[in-house]
């Protein structure tokens, strides 16, 4: 794990499809990290619906991310709140910068920088459902990206193509030759003419063009680690998904997935959102509450999580 | 980032090349189940085609690696390239898989799953196949010999009933390192078959 002299770490949450349980987690684990005595921020930058506020049962929130962008406030940090909990403070409106077509990547670069310059010891970033390049950029960028799925089949679908547009554009940064982005542009079209249905086929079709490329790409496959949550699992068999899912993506991407871990289904989750009342603080004792605290546990102690993801 | 073909049978079927038998199994049940028709894990990612040559590779790498004389003939043929997997491994892969598991606490899980469910005489070639005495069973379980060759042979006459089976077979899978409910949703299926209670 890369920490600065702040020892600050940044997690993504995303992946997966609306209604995986990307914002309960989110929310839920920061509360975790900042019961265990940790400064926490929680950032809000999903496109489809940034409601994390009400996870955490607060108003519509009136300042955020835009203020500092159209400079009423002088600094990122005077665009935060107060969640209530100790520790825990909360931006909105980062979507805002992932969906601004006209953003400038040299603004979203300086954002980034802002964010990250953040006195905190975690920064918690929902990115929602999407796989807008912005969204995808965040991701990479992070210190840790997770991914949450439910055991579905909808929902794995939809993190296998996330997990495809994310590594893809990973290796579109890591390569020079233009021939081989290129070739990875045209990889991302699964009906694409030169007929490459998978990383190895692509890997195939660089290393004709650019061995150094080829080499490039197989130094990323190597060190890009992304982490699993398994949401709302109902049996031993739906746990047991997460090794599977650990397993395909090592056959099929040639990489090592992270299993981070499970959290069961639990009708306390839905109880606790219908009142607005974070679980881990309305109740801790429930099934999913103790899943979602082994997890935040884990990340707190994790030393081993991959620069690169 | 290995294709198949390129893959050794221990990457195959994500062990490491010290891996016991046990381990083997554990691992090729769960390569099973993942890369079945219907597996969820693996929905929208492979072709029919690349599932053949996934499950084929699957096979072939158990064949080989149960066998005592095939796996110490392919370790001898393949050993440059185990010995260089195994280093790349420990590169790439500084967390093991199963220190992963239990830092997770998934210890209390066994890996196989799904259709997959052990009855008695599954059970003796199984235990058969991973060399285990059944002596040691006995030893371990504290289960008398007489019972577990009652279980073994399906007796379903001279075994006790299923209330009381259930911790026999339990105390059977877990010395196998089998998921005990498969086991007993094994029994269960033969009691029912037979009418028995």
């Amino acid at each position: 794990m890369t920490r600065d002299q702040h020892q600050r770490v940044i997690w993504t949450i995303g992946g997966g499809k609306g209604g995986s349980g990307k914002s309960f987690i989110t929310t839920n684990i920061g509360i975790c990290l900042s019961k265990l005595g940790s400064r926490v921020i929680l950032i809000d930058a999903d496109l489809g619906g940034a409601n994390l506020h009400t996870f955490l049962g607060l108003l519509p929130p009136v300042t955020s991310l835009s203020d500092f962008i159209k400079k009423r406030v002088p600094h990122l940090k005077d665009a935060l709140i107060h969640t209530g909990v100790p520790n825990l403070q909360l931006l909105t409106g980062a979507q805002d910068l992932l969906n601004a077509a006209d953003a400038k990547s040299a603004l979203k670069r300086k954002l980034l920088r802002s964010i990250k310059s953040l006195e905190s010891d975690y920064i918690l970033v929902d990115l929602g459902g999407g796989n807008a390049l912005s969204v995808l950029d965040f991701f990479l960028m992070s210190d840790g990206g997770i991914l949450v799925v439910t055991p579905e089949p909808t929902s794995i679908e939809n993190t296998y193509r996330f997990l495809k547009s994310a590594f893809y554009r990973r290796l579109r940064q890591a390569v020079s030759s233009y021939s081989a982005k290129s070739l990875i542009d045209e990889a991302m079209d699964q009906k694409n003419e030169a007929g490459i249905r998978s990383p190895y086929e692509l890997l195939r079709e660089v290393r004709r063009i650019n061995e150094e490329d080829a080499l490039k790409i197989v130094e990323e496959a190597a060190t890009f680690h992304p982490n699993l949550i398994l949401n709302q699992v109902r049996s031993k068999k739906d746990i047991e998904i997460g090794f599977s899912i650990r397993s395909a993506c090592q056959k099929y991407f040639g990489i090592q997935l992270h299993y981070l871990g499970y959290i069961v289904y639990d009708q306390d989750v839905g109880n606790s959102i219908r009142k607005r009342r974070p679980l881990v603080l309305e109740n801790y004792r429930s099934k999913a509450a103790q899943c979602v605290t082994e997890i935040a546990s884990r990340l707190a102690n994790s030393h081993r999580m991959n620069p690169g993801i | 980032m290995k294709r198949m073909e390129e893959q050794t049978y221990y990457e195959i079927l994500e062990v490491s090349p010290d891996a016991g038998l046990k381990e083997i199994q554990r691992a090729y049940d769960h390569a099973r189940e993942t890369f079945h028709a219907d597996s969820l894990a693996i929905y929208s990612l492979f072709s029919e085609e690349e599932m053949r040559k996934i499950q084929a590779a699957i096979e072939e790498a158990y064949r080989v690696l149960m066998d005592e004389a095939l796996r110490r003939s392919y370790d001898q043929s393949h050993s440059h390239l185990i010995e260089r997997s195994s280093r790349e491994k420990q590169v790439e892969k500084p967390v093991k898989s199963s220190e992963i598991r239990s830092d997770l606490s998934f210890t209390d899980l066994s890996l196989e799953t799904g259709e997959i469910t052990y009855r008695g005489r599954s059970l003796k070639q199984l235990r058969e196949k991973l060399g285990i005495d059944l002596k040691a069973v006995s030893a371990e379980t504290k289960i008398n010999m007489k019972t577990l060759e009652l279980i073994e042979e399906e007796d379903l006459d001279h075994l006790p009933a299923m209330v009381y089976l259930k911790g026999f077979l339990k105390a059977y899978a877990r010395a196998l390192n089998l998921d005990p409910q498969k086991l007993i949703e094994g029994y269960f299926q033969l009691f029912q078959e037979k009418g028995k209670k």
